[in-house]
């Protein structure tokens, strides 16, 4: 066998424990007043709202209505809207457009004691208010409601010029295309303005006046630019919720205060630290050498996966950390050290047999490594399905649609993140430091490998 | 080779059975005649409400203002708040039993209610959850499908890496282990009366994973036993070998899995954080049946789908040679087994106690 160098493992052992205090603690430098982030540690972390309190909740078409796939997007973009205006900007939204369901949750505002959660979720599902009103002001007179809005949708048109450009087309009722006649009869050259329950969505000039009930709006201010494609989008998906012909029931939702949140974190704290001690002694006792090795990996894994949740390196996105994930982490934390295990009993093995320490590592970590591969990719199977099936969007969407506690989902990802980077630390870096630091003079006895005695 | 243990797991296999089954008749019993099943509003439908104050109110008060405030019928539970730094709070959550999920306004007039009839207690919202039952019922169907489908690719994968040992019977029996450890695991949701819900999933899936890991690691040593012992060596003796020298992994693998989840466990005890309780307790408990089902359920059934299949084999090729020979070996071995067995049961039982097996790590240390 070919010797790996002394130094390997301690550029290896540096380099982890150099990882775990990193994404532990990251790296912020001051500058001023500004606390500049260069790598997120675990305060960075997005909690999720069984940790940080928070709301969630089901809508759905009142009455059992089929809502077509453009009427939930409208769905969608009036609860976007909404969220926006409720200062509440760290949310998620899930469409499930085959049950015509839209899930939603975001976190307790924290600089609000007195936070009405049910009153936040009843202002999400009230019925859309849109009122066209003629120049930009709240009180300009009352032109049309959402009610006389047929649709909205996107189209591309040619201008004079011959360039192409990203229209919103609106389409009245047969009231609406009177009304919408006079309104633009009358302010001509003006501004009317689409106001969405308090807010402007948009505020057109009237180039002509508009007869047949068809007009479209252009993007862009002073004849310049236009519409990008998302922007328009967005827009019609605006109007078309005020002209929405159901209203949205709550189908079931949750609060979490923030106080019981936190609490259950100090606890899983608590507990990872605890475990973390227990396995150190645990390992050192029984394995002695690899064990401690074994150790120092299990900390480089654990450091994998919290940068997987934090979003330490930036291309990996952050994640939202909820109770189940952070169970899903302590797990993989016990599971973690199982190759390690297998490969130190194998070595044990060979060293009763009285082979040379080289020749023991080589035969123990060779003829180990099947079981290992086998073992977690069963385990793999496991994580993928639960990351599949509970995920926002799963491969079950046809079937049962998008899944109304995603707490699993959270499981599913720390436990392959802690797999993934258990291959990573656990088999291949560990195997690296025993075999660089069996090269070391005074660790070269056997009993450290847990051999036999006399040796 | 070194060996520490030498359990005759197969011969003791009967013994293993009945410990299995004799627990689970009795949760069965007590689940169908003592302690009912609760589902979690997650499967059913309805709706959970859980309020905290501060300061003492006789329990029946609360109970009365709740129930005039709502139509609904409302199972209570009342409990400390440690959550808070106020030493004098408390809990109780609401159980709506009804299975349609209350409306927003509904939870609101019994907030209300508590205000007003308690105006110095500072009733709070600490968590609420409502369901719809048509919506339970489908995430219930969701989860199953899941636990199907793992079970399916993994009886899949097992089947393909382990055709030299007969892969498909493999595969089945780590199954036959997995569902008993599910049912393990329901019955521990059901006999410390927590109900069924997303953690229930979680751990089923959890142990699902961890179980297979345990049977594919004794299965690994018989496929390389397999090749070492050469064609002479009974299927029962290359069993036995394999599982005795994997003993100390998977024991020691059990341990610090354990450890892991046992802190999480008691620190949720001390703190008295019901959602992780009821996710770690079910999971140990997985754990131990999990490392216990893949020794002495899993392989010891191998090997005997293995026997029969191969006495099959053995006998149709036999039948083709010569019709006499065929049939009398067998049957003495298997009279021989028997006396051997009775006369070792009492010495084995010992030694497959968990225990002992457990001491006898740390004296050998």
């Amino acid at each position: 066998m070919k010797r790996i160098g002394k130094w390997v493992f301690f550029v290896v052992f540096i380099l982890i424990l150099f990882f775990a205090y990193t994404s532990v603690f990251g790296i912020y430098s001051e500058y001023g007043d500004y606390t500049i982030t260069h790598v997120k540690g675990i305060q960075d972390i997005r909690w999720g709202i069984d940790i940080k309190g928070g709301v969630e909740a089901v809508f759905a078409p009142a009455d059992g209505i089929d809502a077509t796939d453009d009427q939930m997007n409208a769905v969608k973009s009036i609860i976007d809207l909404r969220l926006v205006n409720q200062n509440v900007t760290d949310y998620e939204l899930y469409p499930d457009f085959s049950n015509d369901r839209i899930t939603v949750r975001f976190p307790w505002k924290s600089d609000e004691a007195n936070y009405d959660p049910g009153e936040a979720i009843k202002e999400l599902a009230s019925t859309a208010q849109m009122v066209f009103r003629g120049g930009t002001e709240a009180d300009g007179e009352e032109l049309l409601t959402g009610k006389e809005v047929k649709r909205a949708y996107v189209s591309n048109i040619q201008t004079q010029n011959g360039e192409h450009q990203t229209v919103v087309n609106l389409e009245f009722s047969s009231e609406g295309k009177k009304k919408f006649a006079d309104a633009t009869s009358k302010y001509l050259n003006q501004r009317i303005s689409i106001w969405m329950d308090d807010t402007v969505i948009s505020s057109p000039e009237v180039n002509s006046v508009i007869e047949d009930g068809n007009c479209y709006i252009e993007g862009g201010s002073n004849g310049k630019g236009g519409f990008s494609a998302e922007d328009a989008t967005a827009l019609a998906n605006k109007i078309n919720a005020g002209a929405l012909p159901f209203n949205l029931k709550i189908e079931s939702y949750g609060t979490i205060s923030p106080s019981l949140g936190t609490y259950a974190l100090t606890a899983m704290g608590i507990a990872s630290v605890a475990a973390l001690c227990f396995i150190f002694l645990f390992m050192c006792i029984m394995y002695r050498l690899p064990g401690f090795v074994a150790f120092i990996a299990l900390l480089g894994q654990l450091a994998i996966s919290i940068m997987a949740v934090s979003g330490y390196f930036t291309v990996f996105q952050s994640f939202t950390m909820t109770i189940p994930g952070i169970a899903g982490m302590i797990l993989s934390i016990g599971m973690g050290v199982d190759a390690n295990i297998i490969t130190a009993e194998r070595i044990k093995d060979e060293l009763w047999t009285g082979k040379t320490l080289d020749g023991c590592i080589a035969n123990g970590t060779k003829s180990s490594l099947s079981a290992i591969i086998d073992g977690n990719i069963t385990i793999i199977i496991v994580a993928v399905i639960l990351i599949l099936v509970f995920g926002p969007a799963n491969i079950f969407s046809a079937l049962f649609g998008v899944s109304t506690t995603g707490l699993i989902y959270a499981f599913g990802y720390t436990l392959l993140v802690g797999v993934i980077a258990n291959f990573i630390m656990g088999v291949f870096a560990s195997r690296l430091m025993l075999r660089s630091v069996s090269g070391l003079k005074f660790l070269r006895n056997k009993r450290l490998y847990g051999g036999k005695k006399k040796s | 080779m070194r060996q520490k243990f030498h359990i005759d797991f197969i011969k003791n296999s009967k013994i293993f059975f009945c410990i299995s089954l004799g627990i689970m008749l009795v949760c069965l019993v007590l689940n169908i005649f003592l302690i009912p099943t609760r589902v979690d509003i997650q499967f059913t439908g309805g709706t959970i409400v859980k309020y905290s104050y501060s300061g003492d109110i006789k329990e029946k008060e609360i109970s009365s203002v709740a129930q005039k405030a709502t139509k609904d019928t409302i199972t209570f539970t009342y409990a400390e708040n440690l959550a808070s730094s106020d030493s004098n709070s408390h809990l109780v959550s609401l159980e709506f039993t009804n299975s349609k999920a209350i409306t927003v306004d509904e939870q609101d007039q019994v907030t209300e209610a508590f205000t007003e009839a308690f105006p110095k207690n500072n009733f709070k919202v600490e968590e609420s959850s409502s369901v719809d039952a048509s919506k339970g019922a489908n995430f219930f169907f969701k989860c199953l499908a899941a636990v199907i489908l793992a079970a399916v690719l993994i009886i899949g994968y097992v089947a393909i890496r382990f055709k030299k040992i007969g892969g498909m019977s493999a595969g089945v029996m780590a199954v036959v282990a997995l569902v008993h450890d599910l049912i393990i695991v329901y019955f521990v949701f059901a006999m410390f009366n927590m109900s069924l819900d997303d953690n229930f999933i979680a751990v089923i899936l959890m142990i699902l994973g961890y179980s297979v890991n345990d049977t594919i690691v004794v299965y690994d040593r018989i496929r390389e036993n397999r090749k070492k012992m050469g064609p002479k060596a009974t299927t029962a003796e290359v069993t036995n070998a394999s599982v005795n020298q994997c003993l100390t992994r998977t024991i020691c693998t059990t341990i610090t899995t354990m450890s892991a989840i046992g802190s999480v466990l008691v620190v949720a005890l001390i703190y008295n954080i019901d959602s992780i309780i009821s996710f770690a307790l079910p999971m140990m408990i997985g754990l131990v049946s999990g490392c216990y089902s893949s020794i002495c359920i899993a392989v010891p059934l191998w090997v005997k789908w293995k026997d029969h299949s191969d006495k099959k084999k053995a006998e149709k090729e036999q039948l083709k040679k010569s019709a006499k020979k065929s049939s009398k070996k067998p049957d003495e071995d298997k009279k021989e087994d028997k006396s051997d067995k009775k006369s070792q049961a009492k010495q084995t039982e010992d030694k497959s106690d968990k225990k002992s097996e457990k001491k006898k790590v740390s004296v050998e240390k």
